[in-house]
């Protein structure tokens, strides 16, 4: 692989993670895929990516939320923007947005996104984590 | 007339006994004396005396002891103190004791009058006053048809109810009422407006307001559980008098607490569906941006095999709405059922001619073995197909390449019983649990390149409930998996003596 960054991708939904990593290389990126939030955390250990983007929904209905609460607390992971992406934020019945701030500090996710990702909009999300991230040092 | 009151005297000092007891009955009351404290108590309490007039100082126990007692078992009593040594003190503990007053020695006959018509005209008002509120108790209470059978089949039924008049005061209440909105302070002739919450008062209050010609029934749903287990409806309607204004409203709440919990379950069932449903769409989406984004250049192998995925999912979408419907048919319960006996080797067979080229292509065996003397049962031909068919599909998809599947029929006491048993990638414990429910799908490591819509599964389910059947799954990772269903049988017995 080239100097390119590196961004970490999770779906189990396999077309679906195709079409983000033609995308996401598209935009200037390379791309490491995984099929489940096992294989995602194997991946993120080994790659240490610059960005990762998770399903929510996988193995059980809150296997994304795991995940990034995992890596966040992980020493790269609290360095880098986690994204969340699901289909049904504001669902009724199921809560899977994040609104209190109990919630908010649980997940850990620095966003929610909604499926299907809008790739300039990942794009500029990760661009301002990191400036703000400068901005603190 | 004054013969009607009745006055004790409670002194120890006999002249002024005598001479008050006949200056009292000079003007006509009925006159009791007692020499001492005990004997006032003991008298005192025997009977109800309008007015007793109490010495402060006598030999046995004080006359203040002797007005606290009294006091507790006749309320209603006025009563004086007499003493010849007055003193702030006494004249407030006697009044804090619960005495009209406060008759200094030496007395006049007039001032002596003069306080014990005082006394006497108080306890008439306070008699009134208490004849005065149990008589509009008992009007109200004729107003709510108070033991009449009415009363008893209102008291009895689920619903609770209550009237209130105009002055927003309970005039009638049941059990269920009190019980439902857990208003255990309400009580006859009280202000509702702190007894209920305040919404529900409010919606009283606005209908006695109302002073237009028509007024509807009002109706609300609340939740009366802080921890939100109750949920009631409460309707709130007019009672209007004979000349048409309003006499009051009546309250009635029903429990709505299982009407929502099953909105709950639709709800998150109705998510669940449109999540499924966003997938498929969205995975095709997907593909087509990708095929018609200019800055994407594809080799065209790449091309067309994105394009036989992207299909792919909006079959396997199709199929998600058919099973759909099939589940949303039988909770209408408009499934159009043709039931008739059914011999099931026969549609087994029907269901394997299905499978046949999907089997051979990956080698899969298919054996069947049947015991001798099947009864027949008693269904629709299509459903226990469909029932079959996805058995069958789930023991050949989740199959390995060069498996096999073992179908088998057995008769035991009660059912028919069938058993699918594959040599397939199996389940682990946790998963088996979810099995039939609604998209459920096990996703391990085999199932990642399976696809379905978890459905088919929660379709057994169901036809099975229908039949009062059931069924068992045994289950091992890695190694197989086998489902036995059961199903009723004809009794030959119980038929032939019909
Ligand atoms: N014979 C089997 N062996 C192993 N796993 C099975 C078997 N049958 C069912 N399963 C598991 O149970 C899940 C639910 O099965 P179900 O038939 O309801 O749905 P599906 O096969 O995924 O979709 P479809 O609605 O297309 O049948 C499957 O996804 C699979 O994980
Ligand atoms: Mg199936």
């Amino acid at each position: 692989m080239s100097d390119k960054k590196v961004i970490l991708v999770v779906d189990d939904d396999v077309d679906i993670l195709e079409q983000t990593k033609i995308l996401v290389e598209n935009a200037g990126f390379s791309v490491v895929t995984a099929e489940s939030s096992n294989e995602g955390w194997l991946k993120f250990q080994e790659i240490k990516p610059y960005a990762c983007v998770l399903d929510l929904m996988m193995e059980e209905y809150d296997s994304g939320f795991i995940l990034s609460h995992k890596i966040k607390k992980d020493a790269h992971g609290k360095t880098i923007p986690v994204f969340l992406v699901t289909s049904v934020a504001n669902a009724t019945g199921l809560r899977f947005d994040a609104t209190t701030e109990d919630e908010k500090s649980w997940i850990k996710a620095d966003a929610i996104m909604n499926k299907p990702v809008v790739i300039d909009d990942l794009i500029s999300k990760i661009d301002e984590f990191y400036e703000k991230a400068d901005a603190v040092k | 007339m004054n013969t009607d009151i009745k006055i004790l005297i409670v002194d120890d000092e006999d002249n002024l006994r005598t001479a008050v007891k006949k200056i009292l009955q000079m003007e006509g009351y009925t006159v009791s004396t007692a020499e001492n404290g005990t004997k006032g108590i003991s008298i005192g309490s025997s009977d109800d005396f309008d007015v007793v007039l109490i010495d402060l100082k006598m030999p046995d126990i004080s006359g203040m002891e002797v007005l606290a007692r009294l006091r507790q078992v006749k309320p209603n009593t006025s009563y004086y103190i007499a003493t010849a040594y007055a003193s702030y003190e006494t004249a407030v503990e006697a009044i804090k004791l619960g005495a009209e007053g406060y008759i200094l020695k030496p007395f006049t006959p007039d001032e002596l009058l003069h306080d014990i018509r005082k006394g006497i005209e108080k306890r008439r008002l306070i008699i009134e006053a208490e004849e005065l509120k149990r008589e509009r108790e008992a009007n109200l209470l004729e107003l709510a048809f108070e033991r009449s059978r009415l009363n008893t089949v209102i008291k009895s039924i689920t619903e609770g109810v209550l009237v209130v008049n105009k002055d927003r005061e309970a005039v009638y209440f049941n059990p269920a009422f009190i019980k439902l909105l857990k208003a255990d302070e309400l009580e006859l002739a009280r202000n509702v407006s702190d007894v209920l919450p305040y919404p529900i008062y409010e919606m009283i209050d606005n209908m006695l307001n109302d002073s237009s010609s028509e007024i509807k029934t009002q109706s609300d749903e609340f939740k009366t559980d802080a921890d939100g287990d109750l949920y009631v409806e409460v309707s709130v309607s007019p009672i209007l008098g004979n000349d048409h204004s309003m006499d009051g409203v009546v309250l009635v709440v029903n429990n709505i607490t299982t009407y929502k919990q099953i909105e709950l379950l639709k709800n998150q069932f109705i998510s669940m569906v449109s999540h499924e449903l966003k997938a498929p769409v969205a995975a095709t989406l997907g593909f087509l941006e990708i095929l018609t984004n200019p800055s994407i250049i594809l080799p065209e192998t790449q091309q067309i095999e994105y394009l036989t995925r992207a299909s792919a999912r909006l079959k396997s979408l199709i199929e998600m709405v058919n099973d759909l419907l099939d589940i949303s048919r039988s909770e209408l319960n408009t499934v159009r059922r043709e039931i008739r006996p059914v011999i099931v080797q026969k549609v087994i067979e029907e269901v394997l001619l299905l499978f046949e080229n999907e089997a051979a292509k990956r080698n899969i065996a298919v054996e069947i073995k049947y015991e001798e003397n099947i009864p027949l049962i008693n269904v629709d031909p299509n459903e226990i197909e469909r029932l079959l068919t996805n058995l069958v599909s789930n023991a050949i998809k989740y199959n390995k390449n060069d498996g096999k599947v073992l179908i088998s029929v057995h008769k035991s006491a009660k059912y028919v019983e069938i058993s699918v048993e594959d040599t397939g990638i199996g389940m682990k414990p946790g998963e088996k649990e979810k099995l039939f429910n609604e998209f459920y799908r096990a996703k391990n490591e085999f199932t990642k390149t399976i696809s379905g819509t978890g459905l088919g599964l929660s379709i057994v389910k169901r036809i099975l409930d229908y039949y009062q059947g059931y069924v068992n799954v045994e289950s091992e990772y890695g190694k197989g998996t086998r489902f036995i269903i059961y199903l009723p049988y004809i009794d030959e017995h119980n038929t032939n003596q019909h």
